[in-house]
């Protein structure tokens, strides 16, 4: 590692080269060292692929694609989200063509449609989305498990609330009820699911890529901030959820502060919960030594989505399970 | 808010109101063995299609959150005037023939909140009369949304190009116009 000195000086450099706050840079440098460091800089500064998801609630995925590519959309599968396709729309605005808006498809970051995959949605599911809006993961999951079972899709801000529900009747996704209320409280409910899916609120400092005020935006206050609510929200997701039970969490934030260290701190305070496989092929292990700090081994088999490696936004996700009573 | 069971009392005017618009027990066929419920907010009560096996959440209630919207939603009754909602138009196009299609340019001005002009009229239900809701769909067979006739239409073949033929209640632009 780069002698604190050197760190700070090189990172005071690259800082005002890209527009970033210092300190943004100094944790880069620090996490991965001055050739990925610039890597990523450079990747942030151009934007990430359009993708879509095509909602099967509404139409085979042979016919939309179909319809979509005779308006003369590229269209180019991802191979890990059947559904989930790169798109080149060739200037036209992905939102206000006649297939967006009777819900054949969500224009949905490749991370985000992920994030569902992993939960694995089945028909008859009780699932929580602790923080649903503006409703593309909630609208998977109905996706996926066909309308059948129930998701409770809970989300406080009124405004985001009601982008939640514009979604959900776009796509149609018949099998969710939407609440309004803080999430932390979701046990006050009486209702216990065997998954649940937090995409936790966090800083955002993922989405670099497509919104460089970001560069700027956020302090390291902040993201302690978001960290010590990301804690509140899984430990609520822990109480409420069956032995058993499966839960994701995930955020929009490549800070080990909003992902590892988050589910560390869990697994240390609840020795029922464990981190278990995806089974499925994409990004990068998630980190188990992030700036020197010794993680819990388990993380490794975290995903992180970083934009110079994923050509992505930048996203961690985590599949834990609660232990069975029984075992 | 608290989520209630719909009583036979509220249900019927919009039995009356769904069967007269789209056809005898179509709201019948639409509920099939869905249980409705509504929500009141203020002056206006919104109703929804819920699985009969959701009932025991809604006795239960849901703590400190507060039911914003659930399963199907039907519509909205305000001030003794029920109006379809915009998330049930596909599953009523399926049990009704009354309906008007569009050209592509009517269908893109009608998607924007236009009403719809005699030039973009490529069919409509023959019989139909003045004040009728009808479900408007593009060349494709898309729900783009509903409408109520202006003119009857049998009369329709007398319109200029330039005269309104049905006024746009509601459609699917209003998904992205609600985003604002």
């Amino acid at each position: 590692m780069m002698p604190r000195k050197e760190l700070r000086e090189r990172a005071r450099s690259l800082a005002k080269k890209y527009g970033y706050l210092q300190y943004m840079i100094e944790r880069y440098l620090a996490l991965w060292g001055e050739e990925e460091t610039l890597q990523f800089l450079e990747t942030c500064e151009r934007p990430v692929r359009t993708a879509i998801r095509i909602n099967t609630l509404k139409s085979p995925i042979r016919t939309v694609v179909e319809r979509l590519e005779d308006k003369g959309v590229s269209l180019e599968q991802i191979p890990w989200v059947p559904e989930g396709y790169w798109a080149d729309f060739g200037g036209m605005s992905p939102g206000a063509l006649t297939e967006h808006m009777l819900g054949l498809y969500y224009v949905q970051g490749v991370p985000s449609m992920t994030v569902t995959r992993v939960l694995d949605p089945k028909p008859g599911d009780v699932i929580i989305d602790l923080a649903a809006a503006p409703g593309g993961k909630t609208t998977h999951a109905a996706q996926l498990m066909n309308n059948q079972g129930v998701i409770l899709a809970m989300e406080q801000d009124r405004q985001r609330l009601a982008s939640l529900e514009s979604n959900v009747y776009r796509c149609g996704a018949s099998n969710v009820i939407i609440l309004r209320g803080d999430s932390r409280k979701a046990q006050t409910i009486g209702i216990r699911p065997n998954k649940i899916l937090l995409d936790a609120p966090c800083s955002g400092e993922g989405l670099l890529p497509v919104d460089p005020s970001r560069k700027t935006s956020k302090s390291m206050a902040d993201i302690r901030f978001c960290a010590t609510r990301e804690i509140e929200l899984l430990e609520t997701a822990v109480n409420v959820l069956i032995p058993g039970g499966i839960m994701v969490y995930s955020t929009c934030s490549i800070a080990p502060e909003e992902g590892e260290y988050v589910i560390d701190d869990v697994l240390r305070r609840h020795p029922e919960i464990h981190v278990v496989p995806i089974e499925m092929e994409f990004g990068s292990p998630g980190y188990t030594k992030p700036y020197g700090v010794e993680m819990d081994s388990s993380l490794v088999l975290a995903r992180r989505f970083l934009p110079h490696l994923h050509e992505t936004e930048g996203f961690f996700i985590c599949r834990l399970e609660k232990e069975d009573e029984e075992t | 808010m608290s989520v209630r069971l719909v009583d036979p009392m509220d249900w019927e005017p919009i039995k009356e109101q769904i069967d007269s618009d789209f056809g005898e027990n179509v709201l019948q066929k639409l509920v099939g063995d869905l249980a409705p419920v509504s929500i009141p907010r203020g002056n206006t009560v919104s109703f929804y299609l819920v699985p009969t096996g959701w009932i025991e959440y809604l006795q239960r209630g849901f703590g400190d959150f507060t039911p914003s919207s659930m399963g199907i939603w039907l519509g909205d009754m305000s001030n003794n005037r029920f109006r379809v909602s915009i998330a049930v138009i596909e599953r009523l196009a399926r049990l009704t023939d009354r309906e008007l299609v569009v050209s592509r340019r009517g269908a893109e001005s009608f998607t924007y909140g236009k009403s719809i002009l005699r030039e973009s009229v490529v069919h409509l239900t023959p019989g139909l009369k003045r004040g009728q809701r009808v479900i408007v769909k593009n060349e494709h067979g898309d729900c783009l949304g509903l409408a109520a006739l202006s003119v009857d239409e049998a009369r329709l073949e007398r319109l200029g190009p330039e005269k309104l033929v049905a006024k746009n209640l509601v459609d699917i632009g209003w998904f992205i116009r609600r985003l604002g």
